[in-house]
């Protein structure tokens, strides 16, 4: 994957993340490395489960509570976007 | 003091509890609770005796005395005390009656989760006891990651095995985790009048005047198109308890256009429901600080 592939990941996913909870942000202001959770987006579990539910529905794979990384997997748009590029069925 | 800081003065307490609970066995402790009720209400804060006082003038419909507040505060030690047994399944010596079983029996014949929406009344922690009434279904609890703590010290210390029942919600995937449980058809229980900080809030009307509820509970219901049943469990006295199930929605639809407002007629609707359950059994609900937002920020 190149340095391209990933930022165009990276945009897709900001868009999926902005239109599945209505966010009032523009999809590029997001800061691919600000932490979504918390401070940073200030996004709540709720918000995990509705872009769980998106990104099963656009990219064909399962976010699973059981994943010891998700820690890190949650961390920010980067981490979220490497991981769906790895799983990713479609 | 904000009521984050009072939850965490519970859960010591909780964990006081279980100790004497566990080094005396129940009715040594159940008479200490006299004691422990006379400390617990001589050392409240002010603010948080003002706190029950106001609540307790809106579910009585009269002035509180001290004796009803002695009242309160007894109850929420029984709880606690009750807390230690019930949260382990230990229910032996309990006699509580269910009602409305058959509601959620449905639901898990069908295969089917459902969420079970309860409230910081009598102890939720009674229907634990459906387990042992013909009822096997995993049951998980969502908790604010304080009162999620305080559980699982306790459940370390009494029953390791069940520790995993506990879904905190101070992790990320703990709503995901949620809906792989109801994908399981599996219960989850929730208590739908607290927030953790930074929830969003809707104001509904409740035992008289606007107050702010979390949206979260009926917001992750409507996400999974999971069914709603209420669920109290009331303390009645000494080991006794009247846990009832109540069908609330078989589905919670949030319009797309209105969805707050939505949210907040669903939410007036659970807030009905948990004003009836107040008066008829004022000194069941323990929420120590104040709910209504009547006192000005310090």
């Amino acid at each position: 994957m190149t340095v391209h592939d990933s930022q165009e990941l990276e945009g897709e996913m900001a868009e999926l993340i902005v239109a599945s909870l209505r966010l009032e942000v523009a999809p590029s202001a997001i800061d691919p490395e600000a932490p979504l959770f918390g401070d940073g987006l200030g996004l709540d579990s709720i918000d995990a489960l509705e872009i769980a539910l998106a990104i099963s529905k656009r990219y064909g794979f399962q976010l699973r509570s059981d994943d010891e990384h998700n820690h890190n997997i949650f961390a920010n748009l980067r981490a979220l976007a490497a991981h769906v590029e790895k799983h990713r069925a479609r | 003091m904000s009521w984050t800081a009072q939850r965490q003065r519970g859960g010591g307490w909780l964990g006081v509890m279980a100790a004497i609970a566990l080094g005396m066995g129940w009715h040594l402790a159940q008479a200490l609770l006299y004691p422990i009720t006379l400390v617990y209400l001589a050392s409240s804060p002010p603010r948080m005796r003002r706190a029950s006082r106001h609540y307790l003038a809106r579910a009585l419909g009269r002035e509180p005395r001290l004796r009803d507040l002695w009242r309160l505060y007894f109850t929420f030690a029984a709880t606690l005390l009750d807390r230690a047994y019930l949260l382990t399944g230990r229910t032996a010596g309990y006699a509580i009656t269910i009602e409305g079983l058959d509601a959620m029996r449905q639901h898990a014949l069908a295969g089917r989760g459902c969420i079970l929406l309860g409230a910081h009344f009598g102890s939720f922690d009674a229907l634990r006891s459906i387990g042992g009434a013909d009822a096997p279904v995993e049951i998980r609890i969502l908790m604010h990651r304080h009162m999620a703590d305080a559980a699982h010290a306790l459940f370390n210390a009494l029953d390791p095995s069940r520790a995993r029942d506990i879904i905190s919600l101070g992790n990320p995937a703990a709503m995901i985790e949620a809906s792989e449980c109801l994908a399981r058809g599996g219960v989850i229980g929730i208590l739908g009048d607290r927030a953790p900080r930074g929830e969003r809030m809707l104001s509904v009307p409740f035992l008289g005047r606007e107050a702010p509820f979390p949206g979260g509970p009926l917001q992750l219901a409507a996400i999974l198109g999971a069914p709603v049943l209420l669920c109290f469990g009331t303390w009645l006295g000494p080991r006794r308890y009247a846990l009832r199930f109540e069908p609330f929605a078989e589905r919670v639809t949030l319009d797309r256009a209105a969805r707050e407002a939505a949210l907040g007629e669903w939410l007036a609707r659970y807030a009905v429901r948990l004003e009836a359950m107040c008066r008829a059994h004022p000194f069941n609900w323990f929420n120590f600080y104040d709910f209504w937002q009547e006192e000005q920020p310090a």
